[in-house]
């Protein structure tokens, strides 16, 4: 299990209307969440939350190919890398990053997150796909921050609820060597080229043993 | 019949003993011998002679909503408290291979695995799919596998269709399986195509002209 599909979905979920939980808990409750402040999808403090900041050691390698989050509230996802935010304005300032009426979460959701009826709401589809992927390099620190521009409402009444999902891919031990030696060479760093690239290696490898002098 | 697509379905509300908030909330459910819903016989394994390759996972889907109005309790056919915002089971499925769980949080600690908003089943217009299985889940002969569900809220838990998960795989057995570990040796996608393709490249092997030596 060296190349594994990995996801993390966050929402602002906890026992409590306050604070947060190392992952999901039973019959949760909304946690509130600031207008306009970025807040760490893995380490905020609000909602689900995991125990340390996502990194990768020295034998690991990420790639991130989805992010998406909830459309209503004015709800947006930047990806983070070390202290490098990854989605900025074209002058170079920060930004709230994806909205997630460009790449919602769920997909085929409401775009206003309105809950009066059974089949009314529009379905909101993504406009957006994370190509060229980003890559989290052996040692690096990354976090994907949530902002929204209207406030969420905690509580158990009258509250409101939003999510975020990540897709990425771990490559981990040999196949995170190679995803690196990829990286060198400028291919595109996915299973499909790691498997070539491993049998590329295969072939040279017999090339050498059918020649007579075992190819030295 | 060496090369089998398959698929299982799992209802929380079937079988002789059905899902509840006490034997179901925040508990991680085996969907093929939990002893929860509808379930098989026996763990599932491969045996000397079978390749399983795990193509998807995918379960009942949660709608996450700003409540304007708080006495709705159905929206999009998921059900909630009309009191938070949520409407569905908050549901997560989880492969798990001999003892170790695929699905990890960033931190590399296994998480419930993927969620039901993320990977939905059924499919519907109102909720698709944001995760494709991809590179897919190999479990190799000789291997026990289980796909586990869990749910974090317990509203409308007894209803058919309300908790669900769903697994589509494909089943190699016979020469086929020892196609598949050949591929898999190679580092090549182990796939109905691939497999094929093997079988091609064996058959032109053999059919080709033999050296005039006959060395």
């Amino acid at each position: 299990m060296a190349m594994r599909s990995q996801v993390y979905e966050w929402t602002n979920l906890a026992p409590t209307s306050t604070g947060s939980n190392i992952r999901q808990s039973s019959n949760p409750q909304a946690v509130s969440i600031d207008a306009n402040k970025a807040l760490d999808i893995f380490i905020g403090g609000k909602g689900t939350n995991i125990t340390q900041p996502a990194s990768t050691t020295a034998t690991q390698f990420v790639v991130i190919e989805d992010i998406a989050a909830s459309p209503q509230s004015g709800g947006a996802l930047n990806v983070r890398i070390n202290t490098t935010d990854y989605f900025q304005n074209p002058d170079v300032t920060q930004q709230a990053g994806v909205p997630g009426l460009a790449s919602p979460y769920p997909r085929g959701t409401t775009s206003d997150g309105a809950t009066q009826a059974l089949t009314s709401g529009d379905n909101v589809l993504p406009s957006f796909t994370l190509t060229p992927e980003v890559y989290v390099l052996p040692g690096q620190t990354w976090s994907v921050l949530y902002t929204c521009t209207t406030a969420i409402v905690g509580g158990a009444a009258l509250a409101g609820n939003v999510a975020a999902f990540v897709k990425y891919t771990l490559y981990d031990g040999p196949d995170s060597l190679i995803a690196n030696k990829l990286l060198e060479m400028g291919i595109t760093v996915n299973p499909s080229n790691v498997d070539w690239y491993k049998r590329s290696l295969l072939e040279q490898q017999s090339r050498a043993m059918a020649t007579p002098n075992g190819g030295a | 019949m060496a090369m089998r697509s398959q698929v299982y379905e799992w209802d929380g509300s079937r079988g002789t003993i059905t899902l509840t908030s006490a034997n179901s909330l925040g508990k991680s459910l085996s969907i093929f011998i939990g002893g929860v819903g509808n379930n098989i016989t026996m763990p599932a394994s491969t045996t000397a002679t079978q390749f399983v390759v795990i193509e998807e996972i995918a379960a009942t889907p949660t709608y996450f909503g700003l409540n304007t109005v708080n006495t709705t309790t159905t929206v999009r056919g998921l059900v909630g408290a009309g009191t938070n915002a949520y409407y569905g089971p908050l549901a997560y499925a989880q492969i798990v291979i001999n003892t170790t769980e695929y699905f990890q949080d960033p931190d590399n600690v296994s998480n419930y695995g993927v969620a039901g908003a993320a990977s939905p089943y059924p499919r519907s217009v109102n909720f698709q799919p944001s995760f494709s299985l991809h590179p897919t889940v190999y479990v190799l002969p000789g291997q026990t596998w289980d796909v586990r569900y869990t749910t974090f809220s317990d509203f409308g838990v007894a209803l058919a269709g309300k908790n669900q998960c769903f697994t589509k795989y494909t089943l190699y057995d016979g020469p086929d399986s020892l196609i598949a570990n050949k591929l898999l040796e190679m580092g090549i996608t182990v796939n109905p195509g691939n497999v094929d393709w093997y079988k091609r490249s064996l058959l032109s092997a053999a059919s080709a002209p033999a050296p005039t030596n006959g060395a």
